[in-house]
């Protein structure tokens, strides 16, 4: 196995070590997944002192709840990141209300690819495989997917911010992500 | 929003499972969920979770380092649970141990200051577990000073991460400073700052900054040097 699937074997070893207080344990899944999640922290947030504050408060998470990752339910990085995206959402919402919100977001970049740090911990196969799926994505999907899951938007603020319908933009997400799962055959 | 279809119900499934439905919708469409049938039920999870996978994969695309200071901090919060909180001389600890001596005899006073015994729920599980845990880390001379607290809790914890210790005949005060200003949350000498130190506050009261000098002696009434760090508690 390679890439996210390997990596997400060693975390179920790993959190089940986390849960019974191992932090030797803890530092590896840290070491393991902090590109990952510190990432996609501040990808939401654009603020690098917010995005130090919300890592600290995912591993912390992390930390305190382990024992309650189920492997029968998902993978252990999707329950990470999944959290990750929960506690940069909340931090965007709470710090970002009204107009300045509006602005901030206004001006967000639609490709998720172009502005990253290179990151040696990511294999280069890995990212461009990602990047070349989230290609393949319509401009319109591709906006969808910016707005909501980077830019912190309901999918009503969506529809608003594109003037579409509802269900116009329901559909869109949907398919992104049906493309998505397609494209890098994720089970 | 009123009960939707079944249709529409896994039609929120994608939105839900990205967190971009509002957070007043969350709830009902938990309870929507949950009563609905069986089959649309499992449905719903099933998209939930293909959503989740997916994006824990797409997450190869935007990952970053992040700074190397972090990840003492962040290493640094396994250790409450491990039972290595410094209980520190704090104020209130100092207050109320000083109080308990007076009751109980002056063979307890000092004695239960420097040896307070660690409580059966650990305030700073309990700040940990708070719902409204928040978390602000500032420079601190060369480390680096986290403080996780809870408003509910009126309590803190503080993680001091590669804090260099105070220079000899001088401690390291803590403030919590409020509309009236400074009050002192305690003070830690050389032989307390360690590496990394963890210690609680309690009492937040209506404080906004928790801020940091250095003072002569054993500490002061009020500040009496520039403010080193000011760690904000909203």
């Amino acid at each position: 196995m390679t890439g996210p699937s390997r990596l997400s074997t060693d975390l179920d070893v790993l959190l089940r070590q986390v849960a019974g207080g191992d932090s030797d344990a803890f530092a590896v899944v840290y070491d393991l997944t902090k590109a990952r999640v510190y990432g996609l922290v501040t990808r939401v947030l654009r603020d690098t002192g917010y995005s130090e504050e919300t890592t600290q408060e995912v591993y912390l998470e992390v930390w305190k709840t382990a024992g309650q990752y189920n492997p029968a339910k998902g993978s252990a990085l999707a329950w990470l990141m999944t959290m990750a995206h929960r506690r940069a959402i909340d931090r965007v919402r709470s710090e970002q209300a009204g107009s300045r919100r509006e602005s901030r977001y206004g001006a967000a970049n639609v490709d998720p690819a172009s502005d990253v740090v290179a990151d040696s911990a990511i294999a280069g196969d890995e990212r461009r495989r990602v990047t070349d799926c989230l290609s393949g994505l319509t401009d319109a999907q591709r906006q969808c997917i910016e707005l909501a899951y980077y830019g912190g938007l309901t999918y009503t603020e969506v529809s608003q911010r594109l003037a579409a319908n509802l269900s116009t933009i329901k559909s869109r997400i949907r398919d992104a992500l049906r493309g998505l799962r397609n494209c890098l055959d994720v089970a | 929003m009123t009960q939707p279809t079944d249709f529409e119900l896994l039609e929120l499934a994608t939105p839900y499972a990205l967190h971009a439905v509002p957070d007043s919708e969350r709830a009902d469409i938990d309870r929507w969920v949950a009563r609905a049938p069986a089959s649309v039920a499992a449905a719903f999870e099933d998209e939930v979770r293909a959503v989740r996978e997916t994006m824990a994969v797409i997450c190869a695309a935007t990952a970053a380092e992040p700074p190397a200071q972090l990840r003492g901090a962040i290493l640094a919060l396994a250790t409450p649970r491990s039972a290595k909180v410094r209980q520190l001389t704090w104020r209130t600890a100092a207050l109320a141990s000083a109080a308990a001596a007076v009751v109980v005899g002056a063979v307890a006073f000092g004695v239960g200051v420097l040896t307070r015994p660690t409580p059966k729920t650990p305030v700073a599980e309990q700040i940990l577990h708070a719902p409204d845990v928040r978390t602000v880390s500032r420079p601190l001379a060369n480390g680096m000073a986290t403080v996780m607290f809870s408003r509910d809790r009126n309590a803190a914890v503080l993680v001091m991460n590669n804090v260099p210790p105070p220079s000899p005949g001088t401690v390291y005060q803590m403030w919590l400073i409020d509309a009236k200003g400074p009050t002192s949350a305690g003070t830690m000498n050389s032989a307390a700052v360690a590496p990394s130190t963890t210690a609680m506050l309690t009492d937040l009261g209506s404080s906004t900054e928790l801020a940091f000098t250095v003072e002569p002696g054993s500490g002061s009434a009020q500040p009496t040097s520039p403010i080193l760090a000011e760690l904000p508690l909203r």
